[in-house]
């Protein structure tokens, strides 16, 4: 089955390598969103309730990560799919924040694509227990 | 994950560049911008904010890129930069001169963009941040974790690297020559079709071949764009040299300038970039020592004792605008019209001569322009010369005690030129499509003499007609009859170029810009047509100035 991926990031070299990282292995022809602030992303998140996995970038200008989790925490939208908060050299209080505004699970850069892959396979044996 | 991995993202280190370079330019600007503003007093805490998010993505991006220099280099500023932000105290001229320092070394490792690059530099640049942030009581926890990453990094720096991914333009240039023979090739290609079509008349096998030969047209166009596109830079790439010149430059002179820029993403290719350096420095130089007054004269005069030079660039049909704008004292017109003058430009009275056409001449800098920095002898003519050779246009406004500006208009890429092709005296040339304005059949009463020059009407004005002949010297007992007009436009300036006959459009790919050819004048450089003729191409912008012709 296809999976489908949201990306909010304002680095369009971060769109491209994920676009890098989508395209190949078990990922390959996952449809994938790109945003490039937080409010464009929140939209996107509540187009698509359908979404495996939200890869949300911590550091951006104009309504970062942390306030999109809190929006979407206190708007209550599709708890159901899971967010990565992307940080650099993210701190223990910036990932303690994070996890209270409801952020899943943390990928801090510099990553590899194997590290999203594993990440891809945790969130859908999450959602999916193999029976 | 050690260092010496292969960077999966290795074949984006072009978008890193595009990218990060803009940022790690506004950056090293801001820095300029702080030292002057901390001397004058001013605390500049809404600049210093601005500072941490570009850093934080460029350290993050050049982290994932595998760039660890530049990584750490941004993460020290990053870490300077807060310390700033928290005591004012420690906002000093040492502080300024150290993060200026950082921020032309950020720029170069951003710019290289090389995972081979020597570390040393950067190493001993965090050094130095580490040191002046311990300097009074820095925060013991930031120090600490300067280390801690410095010890982590330390073991793999060695690893090679070499599958890396990095293309050197050299090859890129390579490839462009190959597609050039491709075009001129399916160019060939596409006559002999043309010609075989003529003689036997349509048939199923000749309508597949035009259709092959269309769609090699368009992979051929497709390869193109994506070596095009591969071969821009961001013009700050260009542009980042300037606020650290100008700082030294104005020091030097004892001017106050301040330098704000716009449009440093706006691509260009690379080709152009490198030839450009050098004239747009110039520019800026001059508008430094000649534009601009010492403070002392600018407070007597009214204006505010810093000067201001704009540096501005913009896309514009398909072109790129560059601006360089001065609020200076402005061109001595009388004395560029007596210099002029002096030099054999016959300046009538009755004839307005637009100061854009004197200001280029050769031989025009006076000699109390010559200071040491500006003085190396070259003149507004050079400038113009090497814009002219990149297929571009320069034009200048000045108002007295108000400032000069500079305005370039260049193509985005060089090598490959949409051309119309003419025939004048049984020979071919390729004029730029890029100064073409229609094509006109030249009827017999059209053109009209008035003051001994032809003229012809055009979209309801009178525009001057030069013979394609008279322009080239070619000899008039070759002369062929005259069919059509070329009406020819560019920075402001029309013109119509009588020619025997068009032969169509064509990519030309440029075959050098060596002027040294039998006309420089008129002749910017020289290509290989379809036929496997050379021509030459003609330089419209030189034609339109009236050329430097004898007759
Ligand atoms: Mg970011």
């Amino acid at each position: 089955m296809p999976h489908s991926f949201l990306v909010i990031d304002d680095s369009k070299l971060h769109h491209q390598m994920y676009r890098l990282i989508f395209s190949r292995g078990a990922l390959a022809g996952s449809t994938v969103h790109y945003a490039t602030n937080g409010r464009e992303g929140y939209g996107l998140l509540a187009a698509h309730p359908e979404l495996t996995l939200v890869l949300l970038d911590l550091n951006m200008p104009e309504m970062n990560g942390l306030e999109v989790l809190e929006r979407r925490r206190a708007e209550g939208l599709h708890p159901h799919i899971p967010i990565v908060l992307v940080t650099t050299e993210g701190s223990a209080e910036d990932e303690a924040r994070g996890r209270s505004a409801g952020a899943w699970e943390y990928l801090r850069k510099p990553f590899q694509p194997a590290d999203v892959e594993h990440l891809v396979m945790r969130a859908l044996a999450k959602a999916e227990p193999i029976a | 994950m050690s260092v010496g991995d292969e960077n999966p993202f290795g074949e984006l280190l072009q978008d890193y560049v595009l990218e990060c370079l803009p940022l790690a330019e506004q950056v090293a600007d801001t820095f300029v911008e702080l030292e002057r503003r901390w001397r004058a007093g001013d605390p500049a805490d809404e600049l210093l904010g601005s500072l941490p998010g570009r850093l934080h993505t460029v350290k993050g991006n050049s982290a994932m890129m595998g760039l660890t220099p530049a990584q750490e280099t941004a993460h020290a500023l990053e870490d300077a930069c807060g310390l700033l932000r928290r005591s004012s105290e420690r906002r000093t001229d040492p502080a300024a001169a150290l993060l200026i320092t950082g921020g032309g070394l950020l720029v170069d490792l951003v710019r290289q963009a090389s995972p081979e690059l020597d570390p040393g530099p950067a190493a001993r640049y965090v050094e130095r941040v580490r040191q002046w942030m311990q300097g009074e009581g820095p925060p013991a926890a930031d120090t600490q974790s300067e280390r801690r990453r410095t010890d982590r990094r330390g073991g793999g720096g060695a690893d090679k690297t070499d599958s890396v991914v990095r293309v050197d333009f050299r090859r890129l240039d390579a490839l462009l020559e190959v597609l050039g023979e491709g075009l001129i090739q399916h160019s060939a290609l596409a006559e002999a079709y043309r010609r075989l079509a003529r003689r036997s008349g349509a048939c199923e096998e000749l309508d597949r071949l035009d259709q092959t030969i269309l769609a090699l047209e368009k992979t051929l166009k497709r390869l193109e764009s994506t070596l095009m596109e591969t071969r821009l830079l961001p013009i700050a790439s260009v542009f980042g040299r300037f606020p650290r010149m100008l700082r030294d430059t104005a020091e030097a002179e004892g001017k106050r300038v301040r330098l704000l820029q716009s449009g440093g993403e706006t691509p260009l290719d690379k080709a152009v970039l490198d030839r450009l350096s050098e004239p747009l420095l110039h520019l800026v130089t001059n508008a430094i020592v000649h534009g601009m007054e010492p403070p002392d004269a600018r407070s007597l005069a009214g204006k505010p004792e810093e000067g201001t030079i704009r540096l501005d660039a913009a896309p514009h049909a398909g072109r790129v605008v560059i601006r360089v704008a001065d609020d200076g004292r402005g061109l001595d017109e009388k004395a560029i019209r007596k210099k002029a003058e002096a030099l054999g430009q016959e300046l009538r009275d009755d004839e307005v001569v637009p100061l854009r056409s004197l200001i280029f001449l050769p031989g025009l800098s006076t000699a109390e322009q010559v200071s040491r920095l500006a003085g190396r002898g070259v003149g507004l003519d050079v400038v113009a010369g090497a814009i002219h050779a990149l297929g571009g246009t320069i034009d200048v406004e000045t108002e007295p005690g108000k400032g000069t500006a500079f305005t370039l208009s260049l193509p985005v890429t060089l090598a490959i030129i949409r051309s119309l092709i003419v025939e004048i005296d049984h020979e071919r040339f390729a004029l730029p499509m890029a100064h073409v304005a229609e094509t006109v059949r030249a009827e017999p009463d059209a053109i009209r003499e008035i003051n001994h020059r032809g003229v012809a009407q055009w979209r309801g004005d009178l525009i001057h007609v030069a013979d394609g002949g008279a322009v080239l010297g070619t000899a008039a007992a070759d002369r062929a009859p005259r069919r059509f007009y070329v009406v020819m436009a560019a920075g402001g300036k029309r013109q119509a170029l009588l020619v025997d006959r068009l032969v169509g459009h064509q990519d030309i790919v440029v075959k050098g810009l060596d002027p040294a050819l039998g006309r420089p004048d008129v002749v910017s450089g020289t290509t290989i047509l379809g036929d496997g003729r050379v021509a030459c191409i003609l330089d419209s912008v030189r034609i339109l100035e009236g050329g430097r012709r004898a007759g």
